[in-house]
């Protein structure tokens, strides 16, 4: 293999496949990057079998080759080369890679390509097209939802399902619940349901750039994978096996009462009042209070510990239905309205040990449950 | 006052005291009787925890309507005619007292049709005062109905525990049985729902489940073994049962059950054999899980040693014994070569044990170091609370894990990091010299203060779950589950009854986080079972201890210099530093007096 490629397309390429660099597993090769040529292009592969990115960007190719790199080390000495310019040169005898740049000359030692788990090769003939704009945003909201707790993988995943021109993403860790619709510009050619782990659409998110216009998923049948593609780069994920929850069951159908807040005040003053409450027990209690005839209504956000003190804020709020106190954990709440972009949510619950709903004014597609708190 | 031959009354109460002495204990000997009938099925209703209510019905032999009223008489009995019958016993009873006894007691029906008869019969007992035999229409079989029982024995009335004391009685000698026997459909019904049934189908494991939980019954290890030396000293001993892995242990031997020749017996020295085999690979204080089941020539083994016939003798008890220890010993090592950390078990499990162990071994490493020197004798404070000194060798903690401890206001000095150790210990130096401080330990310690003070405030948070979760569990825990609910609430779990040993998750205390609820409530009532009703304030505090284990920091964790620091102050501002939760200490101390002398700076040379 003999090729030359531009620091920053190398850097670039680097960093999007790094995250599924396995550095600690038992199997050495998986600590590497793949590095192979590619009809005209130079392609870069890690995968921790869990979740693989490849990611494939402009060279010269002299020679057509390709082998396997300690992914970190790789990356940090591209970071350093003194010149644009990057040859790779390899001795396929022994493996070892020559890398040289301007006056920098250097020699890494390799493995053989042929021990890197080989990559899917799907088709994206049936592929379900999605704006990368939208399925950015998608991710950015249901996510974080998910739980980190292997325990219960079904809950590290994501549901993602598509039926005809709509794509849902619902996502769950027990206590709250985030779930976005967003419509495709084409009708997929069938319906899919599937879980896919939060992490693997955190990095896809991460890889996607905006200005890419869309995403191509696909399933290839029987093998327990997702593969996502977008211009350059292309992710596989297992998938979770399992049952998810029937979330539809737990999104409460009516509501006693219904607060209109603005979301900018009201993410500030969580982010205050978890500034007492983390040191605690994170809960933060909203007192609703209901508008009167002519004055407006308003929710008082407080939280308070033992240690170091308390807090309280007052946010303008229209008030529809009874008054409540009702608590939740303040980071829940926090992290819901830091992915809501209208100015305006409205909170929705019935008594302070039912189910909070926060949605989006003016968005329909969005909507998040959070269970409340309370003292024993 | 003169002496008198007692009225028959009296003198069969007095009797009936050995056999009966409690529900389980008519439900045992009921059970036993139908056993021995032949029953395929058995179903045992009782109500109020068998105190208003034992019924038991089977579908064996049946007896004929005019043995009837003879089998309610004392030492009337089937299943034996000669003195020299009670040398090879093959029946579980065998005495003939058990329905004397019980129909002294209690008022007792018993309805019969024996197999042949085409019409059955019934006689109703009651304070030992036999009614008349009348015919009744019957299903084959016969059914026994003890109604209130001890009705004329107040003082055994008062001296019942609670009824969910007496149920998990009833539950485990159910479960034990239907263990013995899987080949009989077991069933026993509280109330209109079943409390444990089993299929009949002869799966042991199974039944397994319902005595120990799925999750136990899948780690048991299967051991079968026969001893076929036939000598002088008895004939052929087979042994086939279930036993837990090294991994797998319970802070107290109730978990282990022997029966012989099919009867549940309690024999200490057989359970000590049993220990025994696991000899090296439990911790201090920990023992296995095990079901053995003992087969031996019924000459070989007096049961006839107690009424109860929970006690046996062997003919040659050293053989039965290394027996059971070899058995038992080759099936652990065929399984498991060396004891191994269950990295498999799910954080609520044994791992936090297993590592909290690992904290005795620089005690002992330390005094075999010290101990092989000839030099001064080492003075190390083993720190249990108080600021006393005490001149001694290190000790492997082998302290009890009681929930109390002495509350002592004694605060520690404060102390400058020095660094971690093994990814386990800090090491942390204070006016007074060194301290060794075990970071799990240390963690409980501070999470257990924490939540007591919460506790106390009445102020602990409960996270309401998204959907509720269920969780079943053997009948014994969820007994003492449903017992605990309030208290549970009390910590913040939103708990609540659902059905037979299932139960509703509804709530999570905020500090367990995002871990799964089912996991965590099994942890909290596995092994609690050793006090059958300790104090309020114990259970309040064994509970915090136990979620604090659960949420303690583990050894082999790396701990961030910042980290080590906070949890050095947490300690500092703790009202009883020195101990964990459970007892173990939480750090050893060694003063600068003893570093110099270690190192021949001053003192005997």
């Amino acid at each position: 293999m003999k090729v030359t490629v531009l620091q920053e397309n190398l850097t670039r390429g680097l960093s999007a496949v790094s995250r599924a660099v396995s550095p600690r597993s038992t199997l050495p090769v998986l600590a590497n990057v793949l590095i192979a040529t590619d009809e005209g292009r130079l392609r870069l592969s890690a995968t921790n079998l869990e979740m693989g990115i490849t990611c494939w960007i402009g060279a010269k190719i002299e020679e057509e080759g390709s082998t396997t790199v300690p992914a970190r080390m790789f990356a940090d000495l591209v970071n350093t080369m003194p010149d644009n310019q990057v040859h790779l040169n390899l001795d396929t005898r022994t493996q070892t890679l020559h890398i040289q740049s301007g006056a920098s000359k250097n020699d890494v030692k390799g493995i053989d390509a042929q021990e890197f788990p080989p990559m899917p090769v799907p088709d994206f003939d049936n592929a379900i097209n999605i704006s990368v704009a939208d399925f950015k945003e998608m991710i950015q909201q249901v996510a974080f939802a998910a739980s980190t707790d292997e325990a219960r993988p079904v809950l590290m995943g994501v549901l993602v399902s598509v039926d005809k021109d709509t794509v849902t993403m619902a996502a769950a860790d027990g206590y709250r619940l985030s779930v976005r619709k967003s419509t495709l510009s084409a009708v997929a050619p069938s319906p899919v349901t599937a879980i896919i782990p939060a992490r693997a659409l955190s990095e896809l998110a991460r890889i996607a750039s905006d200005g890419e216009q869309q995403v191509q998923m696909v399933m290839p049948k029987g093998r327990g994978q997702v593969v996502f593609r977008v211009k350059d780069a292309e992710l596989v994920s297992q998938l979770i096996d399992g049952t998810f929850p029937d979330y539809q069951q737990i999104i409460p159908r009516s509501h006693k009462s219904r607060t209109l807040v603005s979301t900018a005040s009201l993410l500030k003053a969580c982010k205050q009042a978890e500034i007492f409450a983390r040191e605690g027990s994170n809960i933060v209690r909203l007192n609703i209070k209901n508008s009167g005839e002519l004055q407006p209504g308003e929710v008082e956000i407080s939280a308070h510990s033992e240690e170091t003190g308390k807090n309280e804020t007052l946010v303008e709020a229209t008030v529809d239905g009874i008054p409540l106190l009702i608590a939740f954990n303040v980071k829940f709440l926090r992290e819901v309205l830091e992915v809501i972009k209208t100015p305006n949510v409205a909170i929705e619950t019935s008594a302070p040990n039912a189910p909070g709903v926060i949605k989006p004014v003016g968005d329909e597609h969005f909507l998040h449950v959070i269970m409340p708190m309370h003292l024993g | 006052m003169s002496i008198q031959i007692l009225a028959p009354e009296v003198a069969s109460q007095i009797a009936a005291g050995e056999v009966v002495e409690r529900p389980a204990s008519v439900v045992k000997e009921l059970v036993e009787n139908a056993l021995d009938a032949g029953a395929r099925t058995l179903t045992v209703n009782i109500a109020e925890a068998g105190r208003r209510l034992i019924e038991v019905a089977d579908d064996g032999s049946g007896i004929p309507a005019d043995e009837l009223l003879l089998a309610v008489e004392r030492h009337a009995t089937s299943k034996l005619v000669a003195a020299g019958d009670l040398f090879r016993i093959s029946t579980l009873g065998f005495r003939g007292e058990a329905l004397a006894s019980i129909g002294s007691v209690s008022r007792l029906t018993l309805t019969s049709r024996a197999k042949n008869a085409e019409i059955g019969a019934k006689i109703r007992v009651e304070g030992g005062i036999m009614g008349r035999v009348e015919p009744v229409g019957a299903p084959a079989g016969t059914v026994v109905r003890v109604e209130d029982l001890f009705y004329n024995v107040p003082a055994r009335l008062k001296f019942l525990k609670q009824d969910l004391t007496e149920r998990r009685a009833i539950d485990g000698l159910m479960t034990r049985y239907a263990l013995a026997y899987p080949s009989v459909r077991f069933r026993l019904m509280d109330g209109p729902t079943p409390t444990l049934q089993t299929a009949g189908d002869g799966d042991r494991r199974a039944i397994l489940a319902s005595l120990y939980g799925v999750d136990v019954a899948k780690q048991m290890l299967e051991v079968l073994a026969e001893d076929d030396s036939t000598t002088e000293s008895g004939g052929v001993m087979r042994l086939s049962g279930y036993i837990s892995p090294a991994s797998l242990t319970r802070s107290n031997r109730k978990d282990i059950t022997f029966f012989i020749n099919g009867r549940w017996v309690s024999d200490t020295p057989l359970s000590t054999a049993l220990i025994q085999a696991y000899h090296t690979l439990l911790m201090v204080g920990r023992f296995p899980l095990a079901a053995i089941f003992l087969e031996l020539d019924p000459q070989d083994v007096d049961v006839n040693v107690h009424p109860a016939k929970a006690e046996v003798r062997f003919r040659a008890p050293e053989r039965a014994f290394s027996f059971v220890q070899r058995a038992v010993r080759r099936g652990l090592l065929a399984y498991s070569p060396v004891p191994s950390v269950p990295v498999t078990q799910n954080l609520w499990g044994g791992s936090s044990n297993q590592s909290s162990g690992n904290s005795n071994q620089p005690g002992a490493a330390l005094e075999w170091a010290i101990g092989h020197d000839e030099g001064p004798r080492l003075q190390v404070e083993r720190l249990e609370g108080e600021n006393s000194p005490t001149e001694s060798t290190i000790q492997p903690s082998n302290l009890p894990e009681t929930g109390q401890l002495p509350i002592t206001n004694y605060h520690l000095p404060l102390l400058r990091l020095v660094g971690q150790v093994g990814a386990t210990y800090l090491i942390a130096e204070g006016p007074d010299g060194l301290y060794l401080i075990d970071q799990h330990a240390a963690h409980e310690r501070v999470l257990f203060e924490k939540l007591m003070l919460q506790h106390n405030q009445k102020n602990i948070p409960s996270q309401a779950l998204l959907s509720p979760v269920m969780v079943t569990l053997p009948p014994q825990s969820a007994s003492l589950l449903e017992s605990q609910l309030p208290t549970l609430g009390h910590f913040g779990f939103q708990v609540e009854s659902f059905g037979p040993n299932t139960f509703q998750v509804r709530g999570m205390p905020v500090l367990f986080g995002n871990a799964d609820p089912a996991s965590a409530l099994r942890a909290l009532v596995e092994d609690f079972e050793e006090d059958e009703s300790p104090l309020q304030d114990e259970i309040e505090a064994k509970i915090a201890g136990r979620v604090c284990k659960r949420l303690a920091v583990k050894a082999g964790k790396a701990l961030n210099p910042d980290e080590q620091r906070a949890l050095l102050s947490d300690l500092e501002n703790c009202d009883s530093p020195r101990t964990c939760p459970h007892g173990r200490p939480t750090m050893i101390h060694i003063s600068v007096d003893l570093l110099e002398r270690q190192f021949g700076r001053k003192g005997a040379r």
